[in-house]
């Protein structure tokens, strides 16, 4: 198996008294879809916000190809490598597909002026590359459907040069078809084989679908980890589920 | 492809169509009724040639605040001490020039009088910048409460260096100073020169005879009026107050940023959706800060104009303007919220209110009040349309 491109060793991240993550590994291989998989509240916003430059660890370390790095700023994390798509996208409504992909990465001109027919270009061609044909990429965010964001979001991640592509929930708040629409554009990424993709969700079909290796979290901690074949369906649950046992569940249910 | 089918649902639409789309389109029907309207209730003096030099002096005026406060608004933050500020920056300027230069030193210039300000009230404009971003409250409560703060500035100084809250009858330093030129006095002569040239050519053979009625005397008076020439066939206005270059300038700064750079991009974003331009590496807050700036900035050239056009200033100049400037923005389909509107829209705002405001003039029977009423009904208008254009553009939430 290949080097890690990123590591977390013993991350723990607290607020104040409350500790989100209690000490955390994990490895994510280029090429590869890893699941990040766990209940409400078990910390995986928290953790990838962290890897994104947006908190900064209490303790423990994160290792780019082996080398420790500090991100201060989502600036450090992007140059570093680490491309994420929030759960809310980061995305601008009222401005046009052009204007959000190079959000605070504009083109420049040596007059300081925008190069904006190209941008609309790079725009077009970028997404068209992971799956849609966005005809006019003047035309504003708000006017689009919650899987061409989806896909907006991941091609500016893939276009700005990132090594790890950090998706929160993706197919979450999306209908049937563009779920499906979403998984395709991940296994598209996944196929270049050099990107790395950590992918949250809370839907056991997808990660079964696409994952290659997963890890679950819960309460801060993992509570399991391991390649897509190692693990079972019924282990899966288990994990999913915070680690009870699914007889408990059914006994719990039951006995209302 | 799957998702193909949705983005060709967006009906591709010819010329017409996406100019009636356009967020400019409210502000400039609602102009070009006004400028009808008046033309016709005038009975044409609104834009004969003194006519129309004082509706552009006026529309200039507005337009250059207004063009500061929409650029703040875009970006989601407001101002309400624009006012205050050109009050006070036409204190600082009036002061200096009568009783010379702080600390004694010495007698001052227009242009250091300008620039000593200036200094002033970009610091006061990054100060209320960053109290807002470091403390994360609302720009209305920090920005009212120098609304007090620079009102009150203002009189103590004029009372302490002054002894009084106006200051008035300074000698006409256009006469002497190339920037009090600038900034007082007329600009464009050669509109006003070839607009004479054609009067004198078509006026050739008007003239009074012993056997006109007087209707008729006062249809030729109003006839030279609109050629630009008097009885005595001379050019009477002889160009716009400078005033009117400085808004062009302003206003073509400020479009030329929107739409063509980095900085344009990044004040729309900020405005939109703050968290996110943030997390896209955006410096929000160094874009509000210098947004907080320029709309001091634009209150000071007001001020100035104001000053070297009139050689006065008191302690009231500038009342109202702050409300005016957001109105001329709203007006003009700036959102209220942030992250959308044009500058175009702003100039079309900025001449509606600027004709209106000036009515009163050009005639006689109407109630100079009927102003605010004006106002506060296309200001409501204003707001409904743009809740549907933001409606339209993000979907309906
Ligand atoms: N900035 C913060 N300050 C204090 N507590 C926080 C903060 N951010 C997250 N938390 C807490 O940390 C815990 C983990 O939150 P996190 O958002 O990481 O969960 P999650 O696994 O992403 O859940 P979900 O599946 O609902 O998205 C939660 O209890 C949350 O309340
Ligand atoms: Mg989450």
């Amino acid at each position: 198996m290949a080097e890690p491109y990123l590591s977390v060793r013993g991350l723990v991240k607290r607020f104040g008294p409350f500790t989100a993550l209690a000490g955390v590994d994990l490895d994510v291989y280029p090429g590869e879809v890893h699941a990040l998989l766990g209940d409400n509240g078990a910390g995986k916003s928290t953790l990838i916000k962290t890897l994104a430059g947006v908190h900064q660890p209490t303790e423990g370390q994160i290792l780019i190809e082996g080398k420790p790095t500090e991100f201060r700023s989502p600036r450090d994390a992007s140059a570093a490598g680490i491309g994420t798509v929030y759960q809310d996208l980061a995305l601008n409504q009222l401005l046009s597909v052009t204007r959000n992909f190079f959000m605070g990465r504009e083109l420049i001109s040596p007059l300081g002026t925008m190069r904006t027919k190209e941008m609309n270009e790079i725009a077009h061609n970028e997404m068209l590359k992971i799956g849609i044909d966005f005809s006019d990429p003047t035309q504003a965010v708000g006017t689009m459907s919650g899987g061409q964001r989806q896909t907006l979001a991941i091609a500016r991640a893939i276009y700005f040069g990132a090594k790890v592509l950090i998706l929160d929930e993706p197919t979450s708040a999306l209908g049937q078809k563009q779920q499906m629409g979403v998984l395709k554009t991940i296994k598209r990424v996944r196929q270049r084989g050099d990107i790395a993709i950590i992918f949250i969700t809370h839907n056991e079909i997808h990660s079964r679908l696409v994952g290659d290796r997963f890890t679950f979290l819960a309460l801060g901690k993992v509570i399991g980890a391991g390649a897509s074949e190692e693990i079972s369906d019924t282990e899966m649950r288990r994990l999913m589920s915070g680690g009870a046992e699914m007889g408990d569940l059914k006994q719990e249910l039951a006995s209302i | 492809m799957s998702d193909r089918s949705e983005s060709d649902r967006l009906k591709q639409e010819g010329w017409l169509g996406r100019t009636l789309r356009r967020p400019e389109i409210g502000s400039f029907i609602v102009m070009v009724v006004i400028i009808v309207a008046l033309a016709m209730a005038s009975e044409g003096k609104a834009f004969n040639a003194l006519g129309l030099k004082n509706n552009v002096a006026i529309i200039s005026q507005l337009g250059i605040i207004a063009t500061g406060a929409a650029l703040l608004m875009i970006a989601g933050e407001f101002d309400l001490s624009i006012g205050p500020m050109i009050a006070f920056a036409g204190m600082s300027i009036a002061i200096m020039m009568k009783w010379g230069l702080p600390f004694g030193l010495g007698e001052a210039t227009p242009f250091l009088a300008f620039l000593i300000t200036l200094c002033m009230t970009l610091a006061f404009g990054w100060l209320i910048g960053n109290i807002i971003v470091r403390s994360g409250l609302s720009s209305f409560i920090v920005t009212l409460a120098f609304w007090f703060f620079l009102r009150g500035l203002t009189e103590v100084c004029f009372r302490l260096i002054n002894q009084n809250t106006n200051v008035s009858g300074l000698p006409d330093y256009k006469e002497t100073s190339w920037f009090a030129e600038q900034m007082g006095g007329e600009v464009f002569g050669w509109f006003y020169d070839a607009w004479f040239w054609i009067g004198t050519k078509v006026g050739a053979g008007l003239e009074f005879t012993a056997d006109m009625s007087r209707d008729a005397k006062i249809d030729l008076i109003t006839q030279l009026g609109f050629l630009n020439i008097n009885r005595k066939m001379e050019q009477w206005v002889t160009g716009f107050d400078a005033r009117l270059l400085w808004f062009i300038i302003i206003a073509g700064v400020a479009w030329f940023v929107l739409n063509r750079t980095q900085l344009g991009n990044w004040i729309y974003a900020t405005g939109d959706n703050q968290d996110s331009a943030r997390a896209n590496g955006v410096p929000v807050d160094q874009v509000k800060i210098g947004l907080f700036m320029f709309s001091a900035f634009c209150a000071t050239i007001f001020a100035t104009c104001q000053v070297f056009d009139t050689n006065s200033s008191d302690a009231a100049k500038g009342m109202f303007k702050e409300l005016e400037a957001i109105a001329i923005a709203v007006v003009g389909g700036i959102l209220m919220t942030g992250g959308f509107g044009t500058i175009l829209g702003v100039i079309f705002g900025a001449v509606t209110f600027g004709l209106v405001a000036n009515a009163v003039f050009f005639i006689p029977w109407i109630d100079g009040s009927w102003f605010r009423v004006f106002v506060g009904t296309v200001l409501l208008a204003a707001v409904f349309a743009n809740e549907r254009i933001r409606k339209r553009i993000t979907g309906g939430i």
